[in-house]
């Protein structure tokens, strides 16, 4: 036990006293004495139940809130009456202004997360798997390319769940969306540890590279910094490769588990790039910081292409691994490459930070590896 | 009684089977975007088809992508369409070169055409049920115009 309360309740003389006049039936209704006036909170949309923007109102309101949250420190939810004095206790949050954590649009991905959750077990149509004869050379690739997906998966999940309990409470969308990314990357790592298993091969070799990329996004010194380089990097990143592993996967069984994994991908993408966007409209401030940040973090994040990775993908892309199949790998991999960072510069551009295209040495070294590649 | 494609009637007749299926789709979860499809060809067509909740809930041909907000649009020549849909109807649902996400990822054999890029990622946010959609397609009696 490291946190001691400041009043021991079990022996405290007032509260047993209180509590047994509550049970003989003293009620004094004192809990109601502040209560806030009624709000009316109107369904908007029958079909999609009770939104979250619809209780956007009054003090419950997002909008209503200071940028700075000074008066909750604890775990009251936006809109609750707080006790007078110093008695609600300070669970420390460190993240206390909006800009820290929000993004625009934040209740309705946390909505969207939750009506598109679906379950590896069921939904994906592993009896289907009998179907289909997958050459070993190609199931070899296969597993070793879901070996580093679940190793990425894994550091998805502990990023979020880091940074949670450092937000303040008032800011429980975030909290709400980043708890459903913990629940989707939990069951990404899931599906390809299943998958890697399903046919007998296994996982195959764990990256030491790309582990060095993905403690960089969990050592970030900031939420934002973290963000930035999970969801908007390394999320938009992966959302390709996924779509690119959908593309060029042995069978319908492995482009059914891509086409869900890639809807949750994508809307974490969507979240980092409406925070990102956020940040730099209400803290124009900070912008030489991310750069800073990101200058280092897309070499980081070059661990990623790892050698076992490329070559695990040209063969999926190739089909094979006989000259010709890899050469059709070797086209099929530096397309989606070129793709990533494209896509990538795309989204910092609608971010607001255009300067990433000239600052970033992803370009150069994704030029570097393709030609060392085709050397070989 | 077969229907033509591409017409605006045949992405309606898409969208009354999506309501008519309305468990399976609300079981895929959201699906809020509006898509352009376009149809290339001697003469070409652009159907704007709005996702809203668990249905599509509007469908109209337009003159320019201007006309409507869109949030991503699949571009591709008549043939690629037709290929596409005899796939799904050959096997009840494409083959692994005929999904949405192959078609258009590499090879550009269908472009996926868009200003913003938050537009863009819908495409793949929703892409489970969009490709649920165009597979409803599987047995619809269908005359190539």
């Amino acid at each position: 036990m490291s946190y001691y309360g400041s009043t021991d309740f079990s022996y405290n003389s007032d509260f047993n006293l209180r509590i047994r006049d509550i049970k003989k039936g003293n009620l004094d209704f004192g809990w109601l004495d502040n209560t806030r006036d009624k709000v009316e909170i109107r369904r908007r949309d029958a079909r999609r139940g009770l939104a979250l923007s619809d209780c956007e109102v009054g003090p419950y309101s997002i909008e209503n809130s200071p940028e700075i949250v000074r008066d909750n420190r604890g775990l009251a939810p936006r809109g609750a009456i707080l006790a007078e004095g110093s008695d609600q206790p300070d669970l420390g949050p460190t993240l206390n202004r909006k800009t820290d954590v929000w993004g625009y649009r934040v209740q309705s991905y946390w909505e969207e997360a939750m009506s598109r959750q679906w379950n590896v077990t069921t939904d994906v149509p592993w009896q289907d798997m009998d179907k289909y004869e997958i050459p070993d050379e190609v199931e070899l690739a296969f597993c070793q390319l879901c070996t580093l997906l679940s190793e990425v998966e894994m550091i998805a999940t502990d990023l979020p769940a880091k940074w949670s309990h450092h937000m303040n409470s008032y800011f429980q969308e975030v909290k709400g969306f980043i708890a459903t990314q913990c629940v989707d990357e939990a069951r990404h790592a899931e599906v390809f540890r299943k998958r890697a298993l399903a046919n007998g091969v296994g996982l195959l070799r764990a990256s030491v590279r790309g582990e060095h990329a993905l403690k960089g996004i969990l050592e970030a010194d900031s939420y934002s910094e973290g963000s930035v380089f999970l969801h908007v990097l390394g999320e938009g990143f992966i959302l390709t490769l996924f779509r690119s592993s959908e593309f060029i996967s042995p069978t319908p069984v492995e482009q059914r588990m891509f086409q869900l994994v890639m809807q949750d991908e994508a809307r974490h993408v969507s979240y980092g790039l409406q925070h990102l966007r956020y940040l730099m409209d209400n803290c124009p401030e900070i912008r030489p910081q991310i750069n800073g940040f990101l200058d280092e973090a897309e070499r980081h994040l070059t661990g990623l292409f790892n050698p076992d990775q490329l070559e695990s993908m040209i063969v999926l892309g190739g089909k094979g691994t006989s000259p010709e199949c890899i050469k059709r790998g070797i086209e099929v991999v530096g397309a989606f490459q070129g793709k990533q960072i494209q896509e990538y510069f795309q989204r910092a551009d609608r971010a607001g930070l255009p300067e990433r295209r000239d600052r970033s040495p992803l370009l150069e070294l994704q030029e570097r590896m393709i030609g060392m590649i085709q050397a070989s | 009684m077969a229907i033509k494609f591409p017409s605006v009637e045949f992405f309606q007749e898409l969208a009354r089977r999506m309501e008519a299926k309305s468990a399976e789709f609300e079981k895929l979860g959201f699906c809020d975007t509006v898509m352009g499809v376009r149809v290339e060809g001697d003469t070409s067509h652009l159907y704007a088809l709005t996702f809203d909740v668990f249905e599509c809930s509007n469908v109209r041909e337009i003159s320019h992508a201007g006309d409507v907000e869109l949030d991503f649009t699949l571009a591709a020549p008549r043939a690629l369409w037709r290929e596409m849909f005899e796939s799904i109807q050959k096997h009840g649902q494409p083959e692994p070169g005929y999904t949405l996400n192959s078609l258009s990822h590499v090879g550009d054999r269908m472009e996926v055409v868009y200003d913003d890029p938050e537009g863009h990622d819908k495409f793949y946010r929703f892409m489970a049920t969009l490709q649920a959609f165009v597979d409803l397609a599987s047995d619809l009696e269908i005359e190539w115009v």
